[in-house]
């Protein structure tokens, strides 16, 4: 798929011309056939022209406190009567001259002949203006409260496949509570959810680059929505695929195939190995692992270890691990200790146990008590505002980011400030009471009829659970455990979505939806065939958490190489092949402290104790390590505040850093026990390599090592080193080489 | 100049700071404290060797008892000799397993009180570490373990078993007085974590495979030390068997618990379903019903008839029996029927409030840590119109707990007007940012009065005065009781060991008294402390608990800094409405800092006499009260004067003397053994050779004995240097009270016809 740059150029050339005559043909259209003498609206035709200047933008008049200058707009126009007020009325009418429409403040700001802040917004030839000063001309009323409601918008086409490096123009209709239907292309705006594969125009013309997969463009009018969703096909042929092991690999294969993007063969056995410890367990398998694995004969040896891996403590240590920082398990106070033990032991003996995950959101959303009792009562230490706990519930659990509708209608998505509220009165009966630890309290449920006042329209608002009527909740029932049934009903369209995403992207780097807890009519999967399926089977295994990695790692998919075929480099979300990913900070620290022999101590924890069985944040203070690779600090409920990727620092501390020098040179580490071993040299060479990549050095890097270990040492005075010393140095260097490489320090 | 000034001022901040230094104070006198017992416990019918630590302990002889069962005597080395700390204890195959309480009778008296726990199961001790699993100590199934934790650290046990077996892992720690917050696993043999239990329960193990497998103890934040001791029990258990837990201590709350003459079993138990208004259980008054908060989120609801003007008393009872529940009452007026029903609330219950304003763990001591109040029931339900009446009962923190353990007694009853009394020795704030939770035994010093605040809780609307009192003192001891006045909720208890009281310890009864319906009615006062002398409550939340008994004792070696007593032991009648002084006599044994003491006074209705200076240099003082302004009315009244002085302490004066006499006894001793073995090493050069070897001989034996002597004597130096240390003047902020005073106030008419 190369082209040149003479290639774009020409391309963008052709772009424009079929843009200015589709511009033209719809202008044509709309002017003729919708405006003629029908009488300006100012909701249906002035506000649109307003949002698609970009006037009441949050940046410019929509700007919170007073917009801007003293001009202020509601966002996005969610709010037309202040609007209408703001314009008409405010400034003692100052913005609008009906006698000569052309010397409006309005129409001159936009037009940048009176100096504007927000620069040229409505060239004087446009459309907008020209509806603008028309509705100014015709005495810039409201309009009739008998007009027409918007009612949806329709984005046509709403699918399609469009090979690399071609157009689609979308076209927009607004449909009315009257039955009519208006073009508003011009007037609507777009937002491609992958700049990388596709670019949209303001006028909805969509470009799409050089990657293969989906993509989608986001169609806004006036407070409705519309998705564009393009699948741009790679087209080469897709000849043998390996055996489906189970659904998702039917529903990963059949995307492949008919994007035209054939998968990487599936990886080999060591590398399966390496790969779905660190995944499961957060641990470099074993040499006795490895060397068990190789030799097992059983053709469902792959299997086996999954089960085994699931069964490990260590599983539910590493996806404790996980969990605690998007739950907030923050060490601000010495005396937070026990709760954050507590809290942390909690979810990993739920994992051990594998108790579903409804059941510990049941126990976390509905906690009462206190914290020793019971530790998931931590969560309403760390979040105590109701707004925060209903915006964390959302974004963690079902994948909703309901920030937005706390001020104003959620501008990508159908949330209103009353659906926000109306989730908010889940929470507003929580009842605490002070406890023995200073800052701790006691959670109950507080007898009285749960609602929210919506701070806007001032109405109580009684609980429902986004758009979800859950019935009348009498003032004894704590309406959390009602919010709890919803989400783990079967029907509920977020819940197991959110959780089999986010899992999803724990093992294959990126998530069916991208941001993993921004799931919306509005951001479409990659694959929604498959993330649908994942769901059901998530359901109907009755959320259990241990059935979903089984699932996940068992398919071929899952077990792909990593190596690109001549076709699949380019591909980002098509799982055509295993993305490798840099160890997350405490699994490298754990996977570095294996190869070296060394052991972390970490404050107030037992000798021995590993960084992904680490309870809170505090340890990030004392580690450089983990703090350098982006061990989060549980400020956020977005798995964001984790840091993947890689940094300067990351590569100083790796290569000079003392922590990683002192663990080299330890007197009980590797190297100083290889060093002084009675054995074969290229036998110590080959554990290092079964201890840092899985597998025995191939005949080259044998020779490299062989060569490197066989070099007499000499000091700074040129005079040579003792044999016993400069062997543990040797090893010392061999250890640190292996440690720097790519292939010990990603999952691959 | 500047660098004079400069040297000036650095001069001052250390003036500054050295005085702060020194004059940094304790608060209250050193209490004699039993802290670790090592086992914890034994077998009924065995004898167990106890190695004990503590507090302020030196030289104690004796440990004993809540229970006769169990006896000790001290472990004697070969020669006979005591060893200190170390104590046989026999337990009686008689004795009734369970919590029983140890406690050591020391130079100042009976010391705070550690659990000593009583089983059926065989008994080890750990002695090695097992902090490994290399290491892990084997234990057999069906017997405990005591150890204490080591912190930062795991501590394993092996055990083998067969597959099907049920097992039962069981760790007592919180409720054995131990400062661990215990974290139980089973594991495999290779220490993989099977199963995991955290929170104060036990683990039901069934045996998936016979196999050697492994128990790890942690604490919850790998805290450890001696003070985090555990008992590990291992039991077998046929399947469906119910499994006790390992006893534990009683609450503060549970004082409360039962009422009077109450069954050792409900009448009724609630039938599930019952948790909708439609399928109400339907009872009649008065009722006695047993119940459980299962599964989560459980409501049991009740329907009853009652009559307009009719008044019930609605008690539950959980978190008394020692859950961590929280239980909530509504009761409901069922309005028409069926479809039509309505409900109208009638009364909601909630918690049973502290009877005082409890501590808020604040900068400074403000309110007792004892919380007499629970978070169950005591309600009065008054029934306003005739009809059918539900009443919903719900754990407010079973939400999500599904444990059929957290269970519940609920009666309703006609008023049976009655209280229940609990005591513990009485803190105030003795100087800025004092946070003490202080364990304190009653061991007085001679010429002490010891106060211990007293609390009830009232039931079923029982508003009287109730007398406090205590028999069975040891000699020389008195108790005074200041009454809880009729509508209040806490009095004072006040003991007062005479200057000549001589060494002793009794085993007392604590009581309140009261007039209800015309009868006289007698209740124990239970008394509480902590478990853990706290000194900082901020960083230590305190944990207080219930005694097994009252050990009033006086310790014989030391006395009170200061007694204050009236100058003359009588009746001080007075007229109301009168002025009269009360002349004060002070008896000084230490030094103070500051020139007086400030008293207020303490006594139904006299609280407000303004608060008094009193010499702390002088020997007399004067209280006048003016009852008129009090409104005391006619009757007799008991006052004491309390307050806080800084006294110069010396720990122990009497160990420095003895301490001076034996390392002068030992020096001398060093001496003659010192000249006896150069005699015999001079008549051993010089002895013919037929006596050389026998010379030779006894001159060795001789120079071992001198190299006895000398060590003996430097460790008799040392130990007068300790105890001249510890004998050094200290501040220590103490709480002061008078003896008690008894006040007969006469009508006024009276009075004129004098």
């Amino acid at each position: 798929m190369a082209f040149s740059l003479s290639d774009l150029a020409k391309r963008s050339v052709f772009r424009s011309v079929i843009y200015s005559l589709l511009v033209f043909l719809l202008g044509a259209v709309s002017g003729a056939a919708d405006e003629g003498d029908r009488p300006i609206h100012f909701v249906n035709d002035v506000v649109p022209v307003l949002t698609k200047a970009g006037c009441n933008a949050g940046v410019c008049h929509a700007k919170q406190g007073g917009g801007q200058k003293g001009f202020q707009l509601s966002l996005l126009g969610f709010e037309p009567l202040e609007d209408f007020e703001s314009l008409v009325k405010d400034g003692r009418g100052r913005r609008l001259f009906s006698a000569a429409p052309e010397q409006s403040l309005v129409l001159r700001k936009a037009t940048g002949e009176t100096p504007h802040g927000g620069g040229t917004r409505i060239a004087r030839n446009s459309e907008s203006y020209a509806l603008l000063r028309n509705w100014i001309e015709q005495g810039a009323t409201f309009g009739s409260a008998a007009a027409p409601k918007l009612v949806s918008i329709e984005v046509q086409p709403d699918r399609g496949l469009v090979q690399m490096g071609a157009d689609q123009q979308l076209k927009a209709l607004a449909q009315f509570s009257d039955g009519s239907v208006r073009d508003v292309t011009s007037m609507a705006l777009y937002e491609s959810n992958s700049d990388a594969m596709a670019t949209v125009s303001e006028n909805g013309l969509v470009s799409v680059l050089d990657l293969p997969g989906k993509v989608a463009v986001m169609v806004r009018y006036q407070g409705q929505v519309s998705v564009f969703t393009a699948a741009v096909p790679l087209g080469a042929t897709v000849g043998s695929l390996p055996k489906a092991k189970n659904f998702v690999d039917k529903h990963v294969f059949a995307n492949l195939k008919q994007l035209g993007i054939p998968p990487s063969p599936v990886c080999d056995d060591v590398t399966f190995l390496r790969r779905v410890t660190l995944d499961i367990a957060g641990r470099l398998p074993t040499e006795e692992e490895v060397t068990a694995f190789h030799k097992e004969t059983n053709g469902d040896k792959r299997d086996q270890v999954i089960d085994r891996l699931l069964r490990s403590p260590q599983y539910a240590d590493y996806f404790a691990s996980k969990w605690t920082p998007l739950l907030k398990n923050r060490r601000d106070a010495t005396s937070d200790i026990t709760a954050n033990f507590a809290f942390h032991a909690w979810i990993r003996d739920s994992l051990l146990a594998n108790v579903s995950y409804d059941q510990i959101v049941r126990e976390l959303l509905a906690a009462t008590g206190t914290v020793v009792e019971n530790p998931p009562v931590a969560w309403y230490k760390r979040v105590k505002d109701p707004k925060a706990q209903l915006e964390d519930i959302a974004q963690l659990f079902l994948g909703v980011r309901m920030q937005c509708a706390q001020c104003h209608h959620h501008p990508f998505e159908r949330w209103s400030q009353d659906d926000y509220y109306s989730l908010a009165a889940f929470f507003s009966q929580i009842g605490r009471k002070p406890t023995a630890t200073a800052g701790e309290d006691l959670i109950f449920h507080k007898r009285g009829r749960a609602t929210a006042k919506n701070v806007k329209t001032g109405v109580s608002l009684k609980p429902v659970a986004l758009g979800d009527d859950v019935g009348n909740i009498a003032a004894d029932e704590d309406p959390r455990l009602r919010l709890a049934n919803w989400m783990s009903s079967k029907e509920n369209p977020f819940f197991a979505k959110a959780l089999v995403n986010r899992y999803w992207k724990h093992f294959f780097k990126r998530a069916l939806i991208e941001p993993e807890d921004d799931i919306r009519d509005t951001n479409p999967p990659t694959n929604p065939e498959l993330l649908a399926a994942l769901e059901e089977h998530f359901i109907n295994s009755g959320f259990d958490l241990k059935e979903l990695v089984r699932v996940i790692t068992r398919s071929q998919t899952y077990q792909l190489s990593s190596q690109p075929n001549e076709h699949n480099l380019s591909d980002r979300q098509n799982y055509s092949r295993f993305y490798p990913r840099r160890m997350p900070a405490e699994v490298l620290l754990d996977s570095i402290d294996d190869l070296t022999g060394a052991s972390t101590s970490f404050a107030n924890l037992p000798t021995g104790t590993r960084a992904i069985a680490l309870p809170d944040n505090s340890y990030n203070k004392s580690s450089a390590f983990l703090k350098v690779f982006g061990r989060p600090n549980s400020a956020s409920v977005c798995e964001c505040e984790r840091v993947q990727s890689s940094s300067l620092a990351q590569s100083l501390h790796l290569i000079n850093s003392s922590q990683v020098k002192s663990k080299l040179a330890g007197g009980n580490g590797r190297a100083a026990r290889l060093a002084k071993a009675k054995m074969p040299t290229e036998q110590k060479i080959a554990e290092l390599y079964l201890v840092a990549f899985s597998r025995e050095p191939r005949p080259g890097e044998l020779k490299t090592a062989m060569d490197y270990l066989s070099e007499p040492l000499i000091d700074a005075n040129g005079k040579p080193i003792a044999a016993s010393t400069a062997a543990a140095t040797n090893f010392q260097d061999l250890i640190w080489a292996l440690m720097n490489t790519k292939e010990f320090l990603f999952n691959h | 100049m500047k660098r004079h000034i400069s040297l000036a001022a650095v001069t001052v901040a250390a003036t500054l700071l050295t005085t702060s230094a020194t004059m940094a104070q304790s608060v209250c006198l050193p209490a004699p404290r039993l802290l670790t017992t090592v086992p914890m416990g034994g077998q009924v019918g065995t004898t167990v060797e106890v190695t004990i630590t503590g507090d302020n302990i030196e030289n104690a002889d004796q440990l004993r008892f809540s229970h006769p069962g169990i006896t000790a005597t001290q472990k004697l080395d070969k020669e006979g000799a005591a060893i200190p700390n170390r104590f046989v204890v026999s337990i009686a195959a008689d004795c009734p397993t369970g919590i029983h309480e140890a406690r050591l009778m020391t130079r100042l008296g009976v010391s705070s009180s550690r659990v000593f726990n009583v089983d059926n199961l065989p008994e080890t001790t750990r002695v090695k570490p097992n902090t490994s699993l290399k290491n892990a100590m084997a234990v057999d199934v069906n017997s405990i373990c005591n150890a204490s934790m080591t912190r930062r650290s795991v501590d394993y046990y092996s055990f083998e078993a067969q597959k099907g077996q049920r097992i039962v892992i069981d760790c007592a720690a919180k409720g054995i007085d131990s400062k661990l917050k215990a974290v139980l696993i089973v594991a495999d043999s290779t220490g993989a974590d099977l199963q995991v239990e955290r929170r104060g329960g036990a683990i039901d193990f069934t045996v998936p495979e016979t196999a050697s497998y492994i128990v790890k103890v942690h604490d919850l934040t790998f805290n450890g030390g001696t003070t985090h001791f555990y008992r590990l029990a291992l039991r077998q258990a046929a399947q469906g068997e119910v499994v006790p837990r390992l006893p534990s201590i009683e609450t503060v709350s549970s004082f409360s618990w039962p009422p009077t003459g109450l069954t050792s079993e409900a009448v009724l138990s609630e039938t599930e379903p019952n948790n909708r208004h439609a399928e109400a259980q339907k009872i009649t008054l008065p009722c006695d019903i047993s119940g459980s908060f299962f599964p989560a989120a459980d409501v049991d609801t009740f329907e009853f008839t009652a009559k307009k003007g009719e008044v019930w008393w609605v008690e539950v009872a959980s978190e008394r029996l020692g859950l961590s529940t929280d239980p909530s009452i509504v009761v409901q007026r069922v309005n028409g029927e069926g479809a039509n029903e309505t409900l109208s609330d009638v009364v909601e219950f909630s918690d049973i409030p502290s009877p005082m304003k409890l501590s808020t763990n604040g900068y400074s001591y403000n309110g007792p840590p004892y919380n007499a109040g629970s978070s169950d029931i005591i309600g009065k339900l008054e029934i306003r119109e005739d009809g059918i009446h539900r009443l919903q009962l719900r754990d407010l923190f079973g939400g999500t707990r599904n444990d059929p353990r957290n269970i519940y007694r609920l009666i309703i009853r006609k008023a049976a007007p009655d209280f229940a009394l609990v005591g513990w020795a009485l803190h105030m704030n003795l100087r800025n940012g004092d946070r003490n939770a202080l364990s304190k035994p009653i061991a007085l010093r001679g010429g002490a009065t010891m106060p211990i605040e007293v609390v009830v809780v009232r039931r079923d609307g029982f508003n009287g005065e109730i007398k406090l009192f205590m028999d069975n003192l040891p000699e020389g001891v008195s108790a005074a009781g200041l009454r809880i006045p009729a509508g209040k909720s806490s009095g004072i208890m006040l003991i007062t060991a005479d200057q000549i009281a001589p060494r002793g310890l009794s085993n007392a009864s604590f009581f309140g008294q009261a007039t209800i319906d015309g009868k006289v009615v007698t209740h124990p006062c239970r008394l509480a402390s902590m478990q853990w002398p706290v000194p900082d409550a901020s960083r230590e939340i305190p944990s207080p608990r219930l005694l097994a008994d009252v050990p009033v004792s006086v310790g014989g070696s030391e006395f009170a800094t200061i007694t204050i007593a009236p100058v003359e032991e009588k009746v001080w009648e007075v007229t109301a409405g009168e002025k009269f002084t009360i002349p004060l006599v002070h008896t000084r044994r230490c030094e103070f800092s500051g020139a007086n003491i400030s008293l207020k006074t303490y006594g139904a209705g006299f609280e407000r006499v303004a608060a008094f200076d009193a010499p702390l240099a002088g020997d007399a003082s004067e209280v006048v009260i003016d009852l008129a302004k009090l409104k005391t009315p006619p009757g007799e009244y008991v006052i004491a004067f309390y307050g806080s002085a800084v006294a110069k302490y010396r720990y122990n004066i009497g160990a420095v003397s003895l301490a001076e006499t034996a390392l002068k006894e030992a020096k001398q001793a060093a001496a003659k053994m010192a000249s006896k073995a150069k005699t015999l090493a001079e008549a051993a050069k010089a002895a013919p050779k037929d006596q050389q070897a026998a010379s030779n001989k006894a001159a060795q034996d001789a120079a071992t004995k001198h190299k006895s002597a000398t060590a003996a004597a430097l460790a008799a130096e040392r130990q007068l240097k300790s105890v001249t240390a510890k004998a050094k003047s200290k501040d220590i902020v103490d709480i002061i009270v008078s003896k008690p005073i008894t006040i007969r106030v006469k009508p006024a008419k009276t009075a004129e016809k004098k």
